[in-house]
């Protein structure tokens, strides 16, 4: 509940955060895009579909938060996806260790989460500038100009604060979430013999 | 639980698509609306409180009359501007027909949001009678034009954005041309419509002004050229402008509400 909480808040407050401090510090480059990073960060705890829709709102809080003057839905599409893809590739992905979805290690998930977060950012932001040329917000030497000094801060700003967020303590509610995905005999396994999961 | 995860992604997928294509045929006010009101009032607050906390409190009235005296000054360029389509240019000082004109009706403003998208929040709306299409100045020269005002915020289009263009003269020989942006660099560039007009660096260009004051009144400093582009014989001259106002660094801004009456034979075309 509070997880959730923090995460409505956030997802309300990034356009915010974005538009009052960060574009107004005039950082060489442009500055990072808070919302995005604030995404990608948050997006690989849910179930992917729950991290779409969460993608999608935060998109569209950035989509109509004044000064916003592009196409509306344009930052919704785009982080509704990165969302999704953030929440499926590290649950689609087997460990290294002995190639299972669930055998990871705390540490492997967490640097597993950083990645995909700093994969899918730098995807995303190439994306968003594309769709920005087709749509007609923006000119091709604005784009040409803006990306590259975005994407330079936005990939490594979204690694680290994921890092951070998968390593902030999971609320137990989640941890018994095994049983409605695979059934409750693989959950009871899955207690016995990965107890790191369970917060044992 | 399995069909779910695939569903609401593809769906939200197609309401964004959705959202998209109707903006762009039919523009979604409502919703811009919506995030005015909802995100206006924390954008405020949280301005009014961070210029509360670095001890501005006491500096609103002094704020309110540098916005009446910029609007008096406007005036007085206008006024200043218009007498070269009269007689005496020199003598223009005594009870003529510009005497009883009143200065612009002004509302000071802070820029308290800077968007990717070449613009800017200000913490004045529709309660300090902002509305769209209204010209936005600072001390050094044109800000934008308000594109859309909420209950307590507004958003104002720089001329560096790729949608704006400001109808614009060469302050000496009044010639006549257009400005749009040149994003990447921060510039602006001014076309003018002779192509046989001189132009050199240095050259300050201002606001020709538009029907009815609006979006933009006349006579506002633009900036200067620093660049003469393009060969003779084009069809249009083209100049790299420096903007007068640091866009990237706005603080405290003034909203032109209204214009004084229009002069008599006033010089004011399309913009």
């Amino acid at each position: 509940m509070r997880a959730a909480l923090l995460t409505v808040a956030v997802v309300v407050l990034a356009p915010v955060f974005q538009v009052m401090v960060v574009n107004g510090l005039g950082l060489p480059g442009g500055g990072p895009d808070v919302v995005l990073v604030a995404v990608v960060a948050l997006a690989s705890r849910p179930r992917p579909p729950v991290a779409a829709l969460l993608g999608f709102a935060a998109g569209l809080a950035a989509d109509v938060a004044p000064p916003a003057d592009h196409t509306i839905g344009r930052t919704a599409l785009v982080l509704c996806l990165a969302a999704w893809a953030c929440a499926r590739i590290p649950a689609r992905s087997p460990s290294r260790l002995n190639g299972r979805l669930d055998g990871r290690s705390p540490e492997e998930t967490t640097r597993l989460a950083a990645g995909t977060a700093a994969a899918v950012a730098a995807v995303a932001t190439p994306l968003q500038a594309a769709l920005a040329l087709v749509l007609g917000d923006a000119s091709w030497d604005a784009v040409l100009h803006r990306t590259p000094g975005v994407l330079c801060w936005t990939v490594p700003a979204a690694a680290l604060v994921a890092y951070a967020a998968a390593r902030l303590p999971r609320a137990r509610g989640r941890r018994q979430g095994y049983g409605r995905r695979y059934g409750r005999g693989y959950d009871r396994t899955l207690r016995r013999h990965r107890p790191w999961r369970y917060g044992a | 639980m399995r069909s779910a995860g695939r569903r609401v992604p593809v769906l939200l997928v197609l309401l964004s698509l959705l959202l998209v294509a109707a903006d762009r045929w039919w523009p979604l006010t409502p919703l811009r609306s919506f995030g005015s009101v909802v995100y206006g009032p924390i954008e405020d607050a949280s301005s009014a409180v961070a210029r509360w906390a670095s001890g501005g409190g006491a500096r609103e009235r002094l704020e309110a009359e540098n916005a009446r005296l910029r609007g008096e000054l406007l005036a007085a360029r206008r006024n200043a501007a218009a007498p070269v389509t009269g007689p005496a240019t020199g003598t223009a000082t005594g009870p003529g027909p510009t005497a009883g004109l009143a200065g612009y009706r002004v509302v000071a403003a802070h820029a308290i949001g800077f968007g990717s998208d070449q613009t800017v929040t200000l913490d004045v709306g529709t309660g300090a009678g902002v509305a769209g299409d209204m010209t936005v100045v600072d001390r050094d020269g044109l800000v934008g034009r308000v594109v859309r005002a909420g209950p307590t915020t507004s958003t104002v289009r720089l001329p560096t954005a790729a949608s704006a263009s400001v109808g614009a003269r060469l302050e000496g020989s009044r010639e006549v041309g257009l400005v749009t942006g040149v994003p990447e660099k921060g510039l602006l560039r001014l076309s003018l419509l002779n192509s046989d007009a001189a132009v050199r660096a240095g050259d300050r260009v201002v606001t020709l002004g538009s029907q009815g004051m609006r979006p933009y009144v006349p006579d506002v400093p633009v900036g200067v050229v620093i660049k003469v582009e393009g060969t003779p014989g084009a069809l249009t001259r083209t100049a790299l402008v420096r903007p007068f106002a640091r866009f990237t660094a706005l603080d405290l801004v003034t909203v032109v509400l209204s214009g004084p009456d229009p002069l008599p034979g006033g010089e004011e075309g399309p913009g």
